[in-house]
């Protein structure tokens, strides 16, 4: 044990075991980079307008005096907030003390003393990764302009527009367009590149030597070659002798040509990018609710799904593997992933250990079906996960996954078929009831504490003024299993929690949830 | 108990199978159909009898021997396609006979009626409403797990009133069904017409012979509940000694 290091050292171990510096540390974080922190949109617009004041202020100095208080905000004001912007993300990039604390420990396992100036190497190079990083670059030459003896730096405010990038999600996704389509861009740019070359030296010698009045020099023909390459063709210098011409006329046509090139590249990079960015939406969207339902599968019973959970109030979010189903999820409004769902990281994702409720798998595929169940109850036991599965066989097997519920449609509709054959006018009731598609509902009213139902028998209440037929009480009880009481007891008495499931017209089953 | 019926099946596939197990544990005589040679003979290593049928020929369909007025003819056949043929081929051969089939979604569901199918069954639809009451209402799934879904002691059941019943020319405020252990839910009041009415007490009802109750109730309860409605005065007496 070295004994001169020890302050140092105490000092790092106090910070490492200190959660109110953690704390602090990480509000800060959050608020700088982690993009599903809900106060971290404020900070943004905050930072956005400063930037844009100072960009403001820029283009007004050009042509109007302005007021020397605005002055000094825009010096004193902006530049302060960058600064500590800029020291603030230093600050929470790397963790210092966590570096001499490794340090330490590692001279003190060879026994070796502990040597300052490998430490502050150390925590140098681990700094200099984040102040040598582009952004970095871009925040420390926006708070350069501040510095007013050179007008030049002046234009540098346009830095501060740049730190929007930071700011704003859909400028980033731009950049990101531009930068997986590197290869096909600069492949074209050295085409043009080449192409304004020889065009410019072209015309350069047929023109360049007096017979054209506006090509002075090498420079005037390049930039001539770009204006008609581009098809922008400003028209301040053409081309004279014929053939000056015939080089025009060539390269306006691959102009053209390099023009609608380059747009293409663009633009199916973008459509192909804009399902990612689209899908990066979602997932951000969803970060901001604090229960999420997830319908694995959009076929026919995942549609009929996500219309009733819609006309419910459900929050949902769709995932298909399928692009066209997807897509349709989508046209139709609503949240909509393509993904493969027996993968877990999407549900890494969409927050399986806090924010999924429940999930729904509903393709059409018993083993998919199976595969997400398992999927998703093994990132997280308690999700609760409702799964759709063709024969018993199978559901048995689903149901030794933990799968809470099992859905088994033909099974449903061959149940409801036996039913029409001995009674048909009791098929009838049921279809109405399970389909809800009369004005007769099956609902559930639960009774909540100190309401006029509570502690009450099932005597005392007048369901005949209500106009509701009671079908029964439902017990939710806190450890033990829920219980559904058919046709309960006169003296059966009422409280907090309890269901009574009715049925009723909607109205009046509106008309006793308004009561509640 | 419930009345035994011929029950014509056509088709074994998913939906198919699935009839014939419930509709056999309620022991109708049932005859299952399938133009499907794949079927035929998984079903015969299940020890299912499946007759092979070709729903494009009429003869073959006229020899199957319907009587229009009492038999069931179910429709099941796996494709959409399929399904609406056959009933709009069994509507022109059998006017009067009852058709029920099996449809996959709302628009499907529309056409098989407009084809001529007495009732449809709506797979997805209620299957759908089902997922969406196990998220949004715990009770209710639960009540329709008890009343409809497993196979237990609770159902749901019609009792017709027959010539003698006791319940005849009553009102039903005046008949007490709760203590008899059974729910009244719905009834057909001939007078009104053949529309079904949910009885929320809006309408006092008079029962009249030949009205249908539709009731859910434990199967012991039912029995009674029978008895009490379609029987003589002795075994009414004991009933009410017993309630």
């Amino acid at each position: 044990m070295k004994n001169k290091n020890s302050l140092l050292l105490k000092f790092a171990y106090y910070i490492q075991g200190s959660t109110r510096y953690q704390s602090i540390k990480g509000f800060f974080y959050n608020l700088l980079e982690n993009d599903k922190y809900p106060y971290k949109k404020y900070f943004d617009f905050f930072m956005i307008t400063i930037i844009l004041s100072s960009v403001t202020l820029l283009v007004m100095d050009v042509k109007h005096h302005v007021p020397n208080w605005l002055d000094d905000f825009d010096l004193y004001l902006v530049t302060s907030v960058f600064i500590l912007e800029y020291l603030i993300r230093l600050w929470v990039f790397s963790d210092i003390h966590k570096i001499i604390i490794e340090e330490y420990e590692e001279s003190d396992f060879f026994d070796r003393e502990l040597s300052y100036w490998t430490l502050f190497v150390k925590i140098f190079k681990n700094k200099w990764e984040y102040i040598s990083s582009l952004s970095a670059i871009i925040d420390i030459i926006a708070i350069l302009p501040s510095y007013r003896g050179l007008r030049v730096l002046r234009v540098l405010v346009l830095f501060r527009a740049f730190k929007m990038l930071r700011y704003t999600k859909s400028l980033t996704g731009f950049l990101y367009v531009l930068k997986n389509k590197k290869f096909e861009l600069m492949t074209l740019l050295t085409l043009s590149a080449f192409f304004i070359f020889i065009a410019g030296i072209m015309l350069y010698v047929f023109e360049g030597d007096n017979d054209n009045p506006n090509i002075h020099n090498l420079f005037d023909a390049f930039y001539w070659a770009l204006i008609t390459i581009s098809t922008v063709g400003y028209g301040d210098i053409s081309p004279v002798t014929p053939e000056g011409r015939v080089v025009t006329m060539l390269i306006i046509i691959t102009g053209i040509g390099l023009i609608s090139f380059v747009t293409s590249i663009i633009v199916s990079s973008f459509s192909e990018r804009l399902t990612v960015l689209r899908e990066g939406r979602v997932i951000q969207d969803i970060g901001k609710k604090n229960s999420i339902t997830v319908i694995c599968g959009y076929g026919l019973l995942g549609r009929l799904v996500a219309k009733g959970l819609e006309q419910e109030g459900v929050e949902f979010v769709i995932i298909d593997k399928d692009e066209n189903l997807a897509e349709l999820a989508y046209t139709h409004g609503y949240h909509a992933i393509c993904t493969d769902a027996t993968q877990g990281n999407i549900f890494k994702q969409l927050g399986v250990e806090s924010r999924v409720s429940h999930v729904l798998c509903l393709t059409s595929d018993d083993i998919q079906n199976a595969f997400i169940a398992v999927n998703v109850k093994s990132l997280n036991e308690n999700v609760h996960v409702t799964a759709r599965c063709s024969d018993e066989e199978i559901a048995q097997k689903m149901r030794f996954a933990k799968v809470d519920q099992l859905i088994l449609p033909e099974e449903i509709a061959g149940m409801m078929g036996s039913v029409y054959a001995g009674e048909p006018v009791a098929f009838e009731v049921l279809l109405s009831i399970i389909e809800e598609k009369g004005k007769t509902q099956i609902d559930e009213i639960k009774i909540t504490k100190d309401s006029f139902l509570d502690n009450k028998s099932i005597h005392d209440v007048d369901f005949t003024a209500l106009r509701l037929i009671l079908l029964g009480v439902f017990q939710k009880s806190e450890g033990s299993e829920d219980n559904f009481i058919f046709n309960p007891d006169d003296d059966y008495i009422l409280c907090a929690n309890d269901s009574l499931v009715c049925i009723g017209y909607a109205s009046a089953i509106a008309n006793l949830k308004r009561k509640m | 108990m419930v009345e035994k019926k011929n029950i014509l099946l056509f088709g074994y596939g998913n939906f198919g199978k699935q009839l014939y197990k419930h509709l056999s544990i309620a022991k109708h005589n049932i005859r299952i159909f399938s133009t499907n040679d794949a079927f035929i003979e998984s079903a015969k290593e299940e020890g299912v009898r499946v007759e092979k049928i070709n729903m494009k020929r009429n003869d073959d369909i006229l020899s199957l021997g319907v009587n229009e007025a009492s038999d069931l003819l179910y429709c099941a056949m796996n494709h959409t396609a399929n399904n609406l043929f056959l009933v709009l081929t069994l509507r022109t051969l059998f006017p009067k006979a009852t058709i029920i089939a099996i449809s996959n979604s709302f628009e499907n569901t529309r056409k098989l009626k407009y084809a001529g199918a007495n009732s449809v069954i709506d797979l997805y639809e209620a299957t759908s409403r089902r997922v969406v009451n196990i998220l949004t209402k715990p009770a209710v799934t639960k009540a329709l797990d008890e009343i409809i879904y497993k196979q237990n002691d609770l159902s749901m059941a019609e009792v017709v009133l027959d010539e003698k019943s006791k319940l005849d020319g009553k009102y039903l405020h005046d008949v007490d069904f709760k203590s008899m252990g059974v729910i009244l839910v719905a009834i057909i009041d001939k007078e009104l017409g053949h529309e079904l009415i949910f009885t929320d007490h809006r309408i006092n009802h008079k029962l009249d012979i030949g009205d249908t109750l539709v009731v859910v109730s434990q199967k012991e309860n039912l029995e009674r509940f029978k008895h009490f409605v379609n029987s003589d005065n002795i075994k009414r007496e004991t009933i009410e000694q017993t309630s």
